[in-house]
């Protein structure tokens, strides 16, 4: 058991920043390395697709469900893909019961935005017929642990999902879906790998993937979602106010590191 | 619209030769695996993975109580939340506690207080936390379980440990341990946990038809099941003390 406050003390705040003036974390890493990223995939018997994903101790599990409803009027050939965050209560004594609260939607959202953007859910291949009956698919996200930063791993358990999911293939007969047998393969589904990176702000110094303590003391932090060569969604949160020049150099850097993600995780791997 | 792929059940629950549709005998439980001590944040926590059952709980407590008014002068109170995750299901559950849940949390922390000594804890809560990651019958019991053991690595002073396992009749069998399948197209389902303290029974429901000699039979096999699961249970507990006292054996932490 951690003895776990949303206030910070004081000698606790000034021994954080005092590493990060030096380019370094309380946890030995440098200002733009990420703690350690362990991936599962189908870890879930009744989901149609899921993943544990741990980044450093913050801990998510992800699962896929599916439905097939009508579509919505303006795009009556494509599939839906929603993602919902739930922060358990048991992940930490700072979340509580009860309905989703600012910081859970914000995170399904960084995360649905990330991906929504990117070419990443192939929604057509989602459709069974036009106007009639499409695939709507539910990436939920659950939040065992919480150690801070849960949007990057948010962000890789619900790639990670999508990638290791296998929905039943349906086809329009008699004016209804009927099952043809076979399944829909999540890695035919996803086309584009875009990762969100997040980074805190405490003064003027920005790094890399916010630990609990870091989160805590940040002034404010920024997400940015990236695919190989363009940027699909930023969120700033936080009072941290952030110049033009930072904002570029990240966006920069968030290129290089996601490549490097992309290529350190290797999330076709989880293909079934 | 339904899903593609429709929630049937088979005919018949028993194979041909004999063995039920998992391959399991009569009496037979599914593979148990325990663990306590998985969340770092918790003051205590608990991990099982029971057939292909996988649930977590964790225990905050004793601390304030949230709101308020539930708080009682002359004892501590204790508070179960059972949840499921929308995809431990066959068909996604909405994300909202529903009826089920709040009966089954009710049901639970009914089944658990009884081993703990509430009273050394007046105006503050116990709180336990149990998600349901991934689901296949006998839930309640699995959970019950867990639970306890959460509030023993909690540290939570307690009479005893409880476990808990349900039994119940399929094709006019009597069996041990139902899966998903069996519970819904089965004709009987016990679920019941015993306090080890008293060793009487601290849960019990009952779903079906059955006559009274079958009810007494089904309650010895409860008892037979119940002891196997409470042997796994206490080595899970004694376990994390065991990997402790090898780690620093001789006073020094080993490399």
């Amino acid at each position: 058991m951690m003895n776990i406050k949303r206030v910070i003390s004081t000698i606790e705040k000034n021994y954080i920043l005092s590493n990060l003036k030096k380019e370094e974390r309380i946890d030995g890493r440098n200002l733009w390395q990420h703690r350690d990223w362990s991936v599962k995939s189908n870890v879930i018997a009744s989901a149609e697709g899921s993943a544990e994903v741990s980044l450093g101790k913050t801990r998510v599990i992800t699962g896929l469900k599916y439905d097939v409803g009508a579509p919505f009027p303006d795009l009556p050939n494509e599939g839906v893909c929603t993602f919902m965050a739930e922060l358990l209560p048991l992940a930490s004594p700072l979340f509580e019961r009860g309905p989703p609260d600012e910081q859970s939607i914000e995170l399904a959202r960084v995360v649905d935005r990330g991906i929504r953007h990117a070419d990443c859910v192939q929604t057509k291949k989602l459709c069974i017929k036009e106007n009639a009956a499409v695939y709507i698919l539910f990436v939920d996200i659950y939040v065992i642990n919480y150690s801070g930063n849960l949007i990057d791993a948010g962000g890789i358990s619900a790639l990670t999902t999508l990638i290791s999911s296998k929905i039943p293939e349906g086809i329009w007969e008699n004016n209804e879906v009927t099952w043809t047998g076979k399944y829909l393969s999540g890695d035919t589904l996803v086309n584009e790998l875009p990762i969100v990176l997040t980074y805190g702000k405490i003064g003027d110094i920005i790094f890399l993937d916010p630990s609990l303590p870091e989160e805590l003391v940040c002034d404010g932090s920024i997400s940015i979602s990236v695919t190989e060569d363009k940027i699909t969604s930023i969120q700033k949160s936080g009072y941290a106010t952030l110049s033009i020049e930072e904002i570029e150099t990240l966006s920069k850097k968030s290129m290089e590191i996601g490549k490097k993600i992309r290529k350190d995780l290797n999330l076709w791997q989880y293909k079934r | 619209m339904p899903l593609i792929i429709k929630d049937e059940y088979p005919e018949k629950l028993f194979r041909e030769d004999g063995k039920r549709l998992d391959g399991r005998d009569k009496y037979e439980l599914r593979p148990i695996k325990m663990e306590v001590g998985v969340l770092e944040n918790a003051d205590g926590s608990a991990y099982i993975e029971w057939g292909n059952n996988k649930i977590y709980a964790a225990v905050y407590g004793p601390r304030e109580v949230h709101p308020h008014h539930l708080a009682k002068p002359d004892r501590g109170i204790l508070r179960v939340f059972y949840r499921m995750a929308t995809f431990s299901v066959f068909e996604r559950k909405r994300p909202a506690p529903g009826r089920r849940e709040k009966e089954v949390s009710m049901v639970i922390t009914d089944c658990l207080e009884p081993v703990l000594f509430l009273e050394l804890y007046p105006g503050t809560a116990f709180e336990v936390f149990i998600n349901v990651m991934d689901a296949d019958g006998g839930t309640r019991c699995a959970c019950t379980t867990v639970a306890a053991l959460a509030l023993a690595d909690a540290g939570v002073p307690m009479r005893s440990l409880v476990t808990a396992v349900a039994v119940g009749k399929i094709d006019g069998e009597l069996i041990t341990d139902l899966s998903g399948i069996e519970d819904k197209a089965g004709e009987a389902d016990l679920p019941c946990a015993m306090t080890w303290f008293n060793e009487e029974l601290s849960l019990l429901q009952f779903d079906g038809s059955m006559d009274l000699d079958e009810f007494s039979k089904c309650l010895s096999l409860a008892k037979d099941a119940i002891s196997k699961i409470y042997e796994i249970q206490l080595d899970a507990l004694k376990k994390k003390y065991i990997e402790i006292q090898e780690e620093y054996s001789g006073g020094e932490k080993k490399e």
